[in-house]
Formats: structure tokens, C-alpha cells, sequence
């Protein structure tokens, strides 16, 4: 009974790229757990500062897209390192 | 009429699948998304020296894009002002203002708008386009499929930005222009001191190094932040489409297909024009800043 589950951890293929590919999806998903937080607080702020002052709304929404693709981007540094990682090594 | 139109336009986008669903069958290779990226050379090899020049994927759609470029510079800008404005001059005058107001005024010092606006607003017209074009889908590829006896290219998306080259040369004149500018304003040595912050001079030999580092990510994370998006956004719409075909299972289309066109409206709608306002604004702030130096 025992031993049929445990035929499911039997390994097969190449460990290497099982861990490779555990690291990239790691390395990714932590990443864009940072830029998530960012991304909240910059359209956080956004809200609020607008509800205060309404009238500044088309002054800082160029700030506020600026804001997000800088976050956003450390997604995609996240990303090449890990690509990078996964096709060299 | 109109409808007649996208019944013609449906069929022939839905041809290339036809086609390529009867090639699959003939031979089993695997599908890589990452295929879409290896450029083949298309006719005769320029080599010059070191450098290639020869036509690829990318080129062709660089070429396309500055085509496109000129156009809307053209229709849109060389209007006959009349007595009401049309809505081609409304149009023109509403892509002048951003780039304007929301990207060279941003960065610009008042003196340098004159200098630097038309390179700001090149910046943020061309890179539009060449991400736009990236979003349809033209003939530009380097599968073939048959059609009557006639070899003609599958339609393919490709974004000429997706690749590390071109925004590597983008950035690069950016950073370029940034120290020229910076010398021509203040001086060589000026400039440079500027550079550096107001810290205790036990501090300089740490303080140094890492200034110059920084102009040089600068330029690192110019160039991939618009290599990473757009490379990232066509990935997940291959791998989504793609996996109907790894996993050999048709009912996955169900999820697939809205799943990859909602990450295609996403990028179309945000990725394209934020990335192409990020580039020419942070390109502005960097001139600006090189040209007018805190202290």
C-alpha cells in the first residue's frame, strides 16, 4: 500500500534541471512578491493623494507611472538573472 | 461591408493555424518558445570587419518601424491648419503635447527643451511603434507555409525591442548624449565633480567606485527594463498558446486562449505605452540632470 506512493517520488530525468527549474520559479515568484508590495504602495499613495487634492490628479500620475516601471522592472531583473542562471550554469 | 471585412480577416488570420496544425503532424519536433528568438540570417551576409550587418527578424521589423515612425511624423505633424481644428490635427497635436508636457518637461531644464525635444520625443514615438508592431501580427518570420504552391511567411509577433541588441543601442546613445551634454554645459571638470556628493573626505575612495557604477547600471537598467518587459510579455503569450501543443491536449484551449489574450490586451493597452513614455522620460530626466547638476 505504502510502497505504490512512494513509487511517485521515484526520481527520473536529471535532477540538475528539476533543481534548476525550482530555483528560476523560486527566484521569479520572491521577486515579484517585492515589486507586488511596491506596486500596492505606489497606487496606494496615488489614492490617497488624489482624494485629498483632486485637482494635482494630472501632475502626479506622471510621477505614478514612472513610479510603477521602475517597480515593475525589478520583476525583470529578477527574471534575466534567473534565465541567465538557467541557460549557463 | 464592414462585417464582410472581418469575416475575410478572421479566415486569413485563422489560415497560418490551418497550416501549421498540418506541418505539425508531419514532423515531431518540440515546441520552444524561446525559438521565436533565434534570428536567422535572410539573404546574402554583410559582414563588414567584425560587424554584421546582415538582414534579420529584428532588423526587418527595426526597418518597418522607422518607416512607420515617418509616417505618423507626416500625416500627423504636416497638417493644413484650417479655420476648426480636424481630427488628424487633434490627433497630432495630442501626441506633441505628451511628449511636451508629461516627457520633456519632466526632465528638461527650460534652455535644453529646444535641443533635446526632438530627441526625447523620436525616443518615445519610434519605440511605440517598433512595441506596437510587435503586437500584431505580420508576415515577418522565419517559418514558411505553403499556399497554393507559393512559400509565404506565417504570421508571427516579434517585438524588434524584445531583443537585448537594439534597446542595448537605444540606451546607449542615451548615455552617450547624457556625458556629452553634461561636458558641453558645465565643463569636463565640472561635471564630473558633480558626480560626487558632499561627504567627509575619509569617505571619497568608497564613495568614487560606486558613482560610477552607478552611471553605468544606469545604462544597464535603461536598456533591460525594456528588453525584460517586452521579451517577458511575448513569452507568456507563446507559453500560453504553447501549451496546447506541449501538452498535446486541445480542451486546453479553453483556458489558454483567454488566458493569453488577456495577458495580449494587457500589454497592448499598459506594457506598450508605458514602457516607450518610461524610456524617453528617464532619458530626459537623465539628460536634464547631466545638463543642470544638483550642486
Amino acid at each position: 500500500m505504502l510502497s505504490s506512493f512512494f513509487v511517485l517520488a521515484e526520481t527520473t530525468g536529471d535532477v540538475a534541471d528539476a533543481g534548476k527549474a525550482i530555483a528560476l520559479a523560486l527566484g521569479i515568484g520572491l521577486g515579484s512578491l517585492g515589486a507586488g508590495i511596491g506596486i500596492g504602495t505606489i497606487f496606494g499613495s496615488m489614492i490617497q493623494a488624489v482624494a485629498r487634492q483632486p485637482e494635482l490628479r494630472s501632475e502626479l500620475q506622471g510621477i505614478q507611472w514612472l513610479g510603477f516601471a521602475l517597480t515593475e522592472a525589478v520583476v525583470f531583473y529578477g527574471l534575466i538573472g534567473g534565465l541567465l542562471a538557467f541557460v549557463l550554469i | 461591408m464592414r462585417r464582410l471585412l472581418a469575416l475575410a480577416l478572421t479566415l486569413f488570420l485563422t489560415l497560418p493555424a490551418v497550416a501549421l496544425a498540418s506541418e505539425s503532424a508531419e514532423e515531431e519536433s518540440s515546441f520552444d518558445p524561446a525559438h521565436e528568438w533565434d534570428l536567422k540570417t535572410w539573404g546574402p551576409e554583410l559582414k563588414i570587419g567584425p560587424l554584421d550587418m546582415s538582414i534579420n527578424k529584428a532588423v526587418a521589423y527595426l526597418l518597418l518601424g522607422m518607416v512607420v515612425t515617418c509616417l505618423i511624423g507626416i500625416v500627423f505633424m504636416r497638417v493644413k491648419i484650417g479655420r476648426g481644428p480636424n481630427r488628424r490635427q487633434a490627433l497630432g497635436e495630442q501626441i506633441y503635447e505628451i511628449a511636451q508636457v508629461q516627457v520633456a518637461e519632466q526632465g528638461l531644464p527650460t534652455k535644453a527643451i529646444g535641443r533635446w525635444f526632438p530627441y526625447v520625443a523620436t525616443l518615445m514615438l519610434f519605440i511605440w511603434v517598433v512595441n506596437m508592431l510587435g503586437f500584431i501580427p505580420l508576415p515577418l518570420s522565419d517559418e514558411r507555409y505553403e499556399i497554393a504552391g507559393v512559400e509565404i511567411p506565417t504570421l508571427a509577433i516579434f517585438a524588434a525591442t524584445s531583443t537585448l541588441s537594439v534597446t542595448l543601442a537605444l540606451a546607449l546613445m542615451t548615455f552617450v548624449f547624457t556625458h556629452v551634454e553634461g561636458i558641453r554645459a558645465n565643463g569636463a571638470i565640472k561635471y564630473f565633480r558633480s558626480w560626487i556628493p558632499d561627504v567627509p573626505k575619509a569617505m571619497l575612495p568608497l564613495i568614487i567606485p560606486l558613482e560610477i557604477l552607478g552611471q553605468l547600471m544606469r545604462l544597464i537598467s535603461l536598456s533591460v527594463r525594456l528588453y525584460a518587459n517586452m521579451l517577458a510579455g511575448h513569452m507568456l503569450i507563446l507559453t500560453f498558446i504553447g501549451l496546447i501543443f506541449v501538452l498535446e491536449n486541445v480542451f486546453l484551449a479553453v483556458v489558454a486562449i483567454p488566458a493569453a489574450t488577456a495577458f495580449y490586451l494587457f500589454e497592448v493597452v499598459i506594457v506598450v505605452s508605458i514602457q516607450a513614455y518610461i524610456f524617453a522620460a528617464l532619458s530626459a530626466i537623465y539628460i536634464g540632470s547631466a545638463i543642470e547638476p544638483e550642486h
